[in-house]
């Protein structure tokens, strides 16, 4: 009986678990988007050799975020600062992050 | 000599002027509503799977980036690259151009 309850606890888990990764903290993600801002937060900031301005990502979406900080992470997309700001970042900062940068595309009017 | 000054100023001005392609919003906005709009939205604000960026306010020189560096394989995504591969240069300015004159995305402020 007690095995069965177990595996049933892990079956509703392993279900549900997906669903709590998505959820990121907002507050602790602005703290730790401090240092996005060095280069997101300023206003026309370029990139140099090719030279574009820094993309815009308040009120950027959150799958999006997620994404592409994991893939500058593994290196499949290819940044030299990105890859090594992504590097430092755990999957739980990802979300953070994200969480955040969604949040700000909300708090209009 | 004041013919070599005047060739090397229309050089410069020439060197300068390339790389600014005006992208024409309208035409943009017309291009959009046939290829972007069914994931993007037509102003760019719509976000049709998780993953998936949203583009309105995006700015207009790093659209054009984007899409070119998804056009010629730098950024991999089937979806986007095959996308990218029907756009001519003049399409690619005039889609950065109507995104970015969308209201969506901000920029992220110090605090």
């Amino acid at each position: 009986m007690l095995k069965y309850l177990i595996l049933g606890a892990i079956l509703v888990w392993s279900l549900a678990a997906p669903a709590l990764a998505q959820e990121g903290d907002a507050e602790r993600g602005r703290t730790i988007a401090y240092t996005c801002t060095g280069c997101h937060g300023i206003p026309f900031y370029q990139n140099v050799y090719p030279t574009y301005s820094v993309p815009r990502l308040g009120g950027q979406s959150y799958g999006y975020i997620v994404s592409s900080l994991k893939a500058y992470r593994s290196g499949e997309r290819r940044h030299a600062t990105m890859q090594a700001q992504a590097n430092t970042l755990s999957d739980q900062d990802i979300h953070d992050i994200a969480a955040y940068f969604v949040s700000l595309g909300e708090d209009e009017e | 000599m004041k013919i070599i000054s005047g060739l090397s100023a229309g050089l410069t001005l020439l060197l300068f002027s390339l790389p600014l392609m005006a992208g024409d919003p309208n035409r943009g906005q017309e291009l959009a509503s046939q290829v972007c709009a069914s994931c993007h939205g037509n102003d760019g604000n719509l976000v049709l799977a998780d993953n998936y960026p949203r583009l309105a306010g995006q700015h207009e020189d790093y659209l054009v980036f984007a899409l070119k560096a998804y056009r010629n394989g730098d950024r991999q995504n089937a979806i986007m690259s095959s996308f990218a591969q029907n756009l001519s240069d003049q399409d690619i300015a005039d889609l950065a151009a109507w995104f970015s004159r969308q209201d969506g995305l901000k920029d992220l402020s110090i605090e």
